[in-house]
């Protein structure tokens, strides 16, 4: 008997020595390795003010609340992240900006403000005037992963004393002396449950909590409390208390934002005051241990009343347990509850997200990005992003309003929005798509669709082209009357039209891409080759497959709304082409920037002469064609821009740009059916919303004119040198050297067949 | 980055023949730059604190990132110099001011292909902006010679360096410019 009992006593202590061991190998991999998966973290690009800036429009007062800024109404000093207005004068106190390369030191400015511009800013410590303040970038969105966690690393050392005692306060009182598990508490816990007949007090330690987070399920067994137990002592055994703390406050769950559950009093300071952990007040630091219990249950966003009484309590048991003074106890409690707005992304800013990762190294691929905690500064500009989406979301309704179900469509009406800086190819805005959460396909780099009319300034600026030698100037006339062209294999040859079916004679370079029209396009196209159609294409930025057939003048290739962005940006930028670009920097969870994209310089690809042409005849569209809507919706100053409606209106476009600014408009469906409509009533007012709101009605600039250009007065329907006596006059611009020699009235007898460079063309097009 | 270590100026040949392929940056100074080193007059090379102040609420905020750029250029910050530069463009993408400065960086961070793109980007926004003077030509020209040198074509720098030299003696005898003789 004594064998066997001993035999059963012996396996019974293996069995338990290898659970024992089993516990210790999961607690060990779990703080050994990688303890917490942290989300990578997207910034904006920052918001730079000066005076004269428009605040209104820089929604100074909107990044404030998105930052995290509070109100102090009541005036006095400010701390770091407070603000007060007062008629025309902002006071802030700015955080500072922690950066390895870009970091602004906290200070407090003052911004006069005279109705909607900035006056003047003032550094409050120095009573220097500045001429230019640049403000933190916001944080944009989150790279999360499966579980849809969210925290901010905290270091014990960044804790306020008040937190960590708050914590010990209402949660554990003895966690500086037990073992992991509060023998003293759990016998007061069982005498309280059995005097109440049902269980009211738990007795979980700290260290419990932990390693029910970390390790097991939250159901209430016997065994789960036994293997809880068992793996607290062992975490205790194993590691400090300062390691067993910290984790635990990195750990916590502590409420949501929208979907995501934010973990960590790092990330909890941010959700509620918008401020570090280490800025915490002892009312604020009372606050987040309240919520402990039942963040939901006790949110102070949504039952503050609830928040304000357990804090309270909190605040009671610091004071009583001598952690904090009765002074400083009655401050605590006379702190009225200030919570920072809640920010929730919307989701159209996914699409951006999305885009970046394929910018990004490899390296920073699938799980690096979802938990390695990175910094990643982007060249988003939020403001130009809200208005995009809400640009969008509004055309579509519009569009969908106006015209009957598409009948041959599937799925809802899409549309994509991009925008980016020409200059050096910074991607500010984009919206890939109606609803992310329905479709996360990126309609502005992903899709290709068939790009219609807004193809057709690549084949005029191949004609006009002064590298290759320019075979029509802007004055020049081409014949829109039916021809047609043999195509090799076909039994039919290929006959052109116009969208309007009317052939109008001759008609000049500029007047038929302020037009859109299909004939001369597709003559001019035949004249200078598609080879060279193509080229050009290439060299604006085109890489998507471009067969060199007649129909390419009219835009029958498919290609994506980035590229175009970038071919149009090379035009806006007088043909020097840039790299699009969508972050400046990835810095690591220990604040060293590991992989910058500097700026790139933008590359000569078009004489800034040709670009300057095109630039001019767009702005012609904006301003007499198919475009002229831009006008009539309010906008003014330089704006240049192409619209683009496919066959049976399968796909509007609209593309235009601004000294600043291109942005490029796709509307359609998934699968190709009609929208109802064409481009000018259904894409172009998506741009003109999303331009208005980004730069007024009044746009910056202006799109200067390079050497090599001869501005000069033509007569209209010959395109001959106006001198005195033409009756009819209009200005034109010419590459230096290819500007009419005859005139109007004509000095020179031609026997009516013009002269030089002109009579060239008119030969080369067979022109009146 | 100091001067030490780029090429010096050594005075030959006449500038006319500089002139030939040098485009759009030669064409800045051509009206100086007609005659022989020694007789050619001189000019005061432009330098980017001068232009504080001047344009639109965008530019001259724009410029005072610039002219922050070079004081930390000035520091060895180069990163932090790249950054006001970047944050200039984002205010202001226009700026000839900015790409100018940008230039000179990219040369001392050892990009001369990227420098000579900057270079043409400055030339350009200068010319379209009528601020092609001498004074920001000699620059143009100076700093194309540093990259041409640094990319390994000494003897196409060669004239430009002449031609810079001869125009600034003061900044481009030693064939480099410096952040503090820019800002």
């Amino acid at each position: 008997m004594a064998l066997v009992l001993l035999l059963g006593a012996f396996l019974g202590g293996l069995f338990v020595s290898r659970w024992v061991l089993e516990l210790d190998r999961v607690v060990v991999d779990r703080f050994e390795g990688r303890t917490f998966s942290v989300p990578s973290r997207v910034f904006s690009a920052p918001l730079i003010v000066y005076p004269g800036a428009d605040w209104q429009r820089l929604e100074l007062a909107d990044w404030l609340l998105r930052l995290g800024y509070r109100e102090q109404p009541e005036g006095g000093a400010l701390e770091p992240g407070r603000y007060v207005w007062s008629p025309g004068r902002l006071r802030v106190h700015l955080r500072a900006f922690d950066h390895p390369a870009r970091p602004e030191p906290a200070r407090e400015l003052i911004f006069e403000l005279a109705q909607s511009q900035v006056v003047g800013i003032e550094d409050v410590q120095t009573s220097k005037l500045m001429d230019v303040v640049v403000l933190e970038p916001e944080p944009v969105s989150a790279f999360l992963g499966r579980d849809r966690e969210q925290r901010d690393l905290v270091e014990i050392d960044e804790v306020p004393p008040h937190l960590v005692d708050a914590i010990f306060a209402v949660e554990d009182q003895r966690f500086t002396a037990h073992h992991g598990v509060d023998l003293r508490r759990v016998l007061g816990a069982v005498l309280a449950n059995l005097r109440a007949g049902r269980i009211t007090q738990g007795a979980s330690t700290l260290t419990q909590q932990l390693v029910k987070n970390f390790f097991l399920t939250p159901e209430r067994t016997f065994s789960r409390k036994l293997r809880e137990a068992c793996m607290a002592l062992i975490v205790e055994a194993r590691y400090s208390k300062p390691e067993i703390l910290q984790a635990y406050l990195n750990e916590i769950y502590l409420g949501q934002r929208g979907a995501t559950a934010v973990h960590g009093v790092g990330e909890a300071s941010r959700l509620y005051f918008g401020k570090p952990a280490g800025d915490l007040t002892v009312a604020e630091a009372a606050l987040i241990a309240a919520i402990i219990q039942s963040p939901n249950g006790i949110s102070p966003h949504r039952h503050p009343e609830r928040a304000v009484d357990r804090r309270d309590l909190v605040l009671g048991l610091m004071r009583d347990q001598g952690r904090i003074s009765n002074r400083s106890y009655q401050a605590a409690l006379a702190e009225p509850l200030r919570l920072a707005t809640i920010q929730t992304e919307t989701g159209q800013v996914r699409y951006f997200l999305d885009a970046l990762s394929q910018q990004l190294p490899e390296v920073y691929a699938g799980e690096v990005l979802t938990s390695e905690g990175l910094r990643i500064y982007s060249t988003l500009d939020p403001r130009l992003q809200r208005a995009a989406a809400r640009a969008l979301r509004r055309g579509l309704e519009r569009i969908e309003a106006s015209v009957s179900e598409s009948p041959n469509a599937e799925g809802a009406l899409q549309g994509c929005l991009i925008a980016l800086r020409p200059q050096t190819g910074e991607v500010l805005a984009l919206v890939g798509g109606r609803d992310y959460g329905q479709s996360q396909f990126n309609r502005c780099t992903q899709a290709r669709r068939q790009v219609g009319s807004v193809f057709k300034p690549f084949v005029y600026v191949a004609a006009l082209d002064r590298r290759t030698g320019p075979v029509v100037t802007l004055a020049s006339f081409i014949q829109d009357e039916p021809f047609e062209v043999e195509i090799p294999g076909d039994d039919e040859p290929w006959r052109p039209e116009n969208y309007d079916r009317v052939f109008r004679g001759p008609v000049s370079v500029r007047e038929a891409l302020e037009r859109s029209l299909n004939v001369p396009a597709a003559r001019l196209g035949q004249q200078v080759g598609m080879k060279r159609v193509v080229e050009l294409a290439r060299r604006l930025g085109i890489r998507s497959p471009l067969p060199a057939v007649p129909s390419l003048a009219l835009g029958t290739a498919e290609i994506s709304p980035l590229e175009l962005a970038r071919a149009y940006a090379t035009l806006a930028n007088g043909g020097r082409r840039p790299t699009p670009r969508m972050f400046v920097d990835v810095v690591e969870i220990n604040g060293m920037a590991q992989e910058s994209q500097p700026l790139d310089a933008s590359v000569a690809v078009l004489d800034p002469a040709t670009a300057y042409l095109a630039v001019s005849m767009l702005e012609g569209v904006v301003d007499r064609g198919t475009a002229r809507r831009i006008r009539s919706s309010g906008l003014k100053g330089p704006i240049a821009a192409k619209t683009g409606t496919t066959d049976d209106e399968f796909d509007l476009w609209f593309v235009g740009f601004t000294p600043e600014l291109v942005a490029v408009v796709w509307v359609g469906y998934d699968e190709p059916g009609p929208v109802g409509m064409p481009s000018s009533r259904g894409a172009l007012p998506i741009w003109a919303d999303f331009l208005k709101q980004a730069a007024g009605t009044q746009v910056r600039g202006r799109f200067a004119q390079p050497r090599g250009i001869v501005r000069l007065e033509v007569e209209p329907s010959s395109g001959a040198l106006a001198l005195p006596g033409c009756p009819e006059r209009a200005q034109e611009v010419f590459l230096e050297g290819t500007q009419p020699i005859e005139t109007c009235p004509p000095t020179v007898k031609e026997g009516g067949s013009g002269s030089g460079f002109r009579r060239t063309l008119r030969r080369l097009f067979g022109g009146g | 980055m100091g001067k030490e270590g780029r090429r010096p100026w050594s005075a030959a040949a006449s500038v006319a023949s500089c002139l030939f392929g040098l485009g759009l940056a030669f064409a800045c100074v051509s009206g100086c730059a007609s005659s022989k080193p020694g007789a050619s007059a001189s000019v005061e090379p432009i330098r980017i604190s001068q232009a504080l102040g001047q344009g639109d609420p965008a530019r001259r905020a724009s410029v005072r990132l610039v002219v922050q750029g070079l004081d930390e250029d000035e520091a060895n910050r180069t990163q932090r110099a790249r950054g006001s530069y970047e944050r200039a463009l984002q205010v202001d993408p226009t700026n000839p001011y900015a790409y100018l400065a940008l230039a000179r960086h990219a040369l001392e961070v050892g990009e001369a292909e990227q420098a000579l793109d900057f270079i043409e980007q400055a030339a350009a926004l200068f010319e379209a902006e009528g601020l092609r003077r001498p004074e920001v030509g000699v620059h143009l020209i100076g700093l194309r010679a540093e990259a041409l040198q640094a990319g390994g074509r000494a003897e196409e720098a060669q004239l430009y360096f002449e031609t810079a030299g001869d125009l600034a003696p003061a900044v481009w005898r030693d064939g480099t410019l410096s952040a503090s003789e820019l800002r």
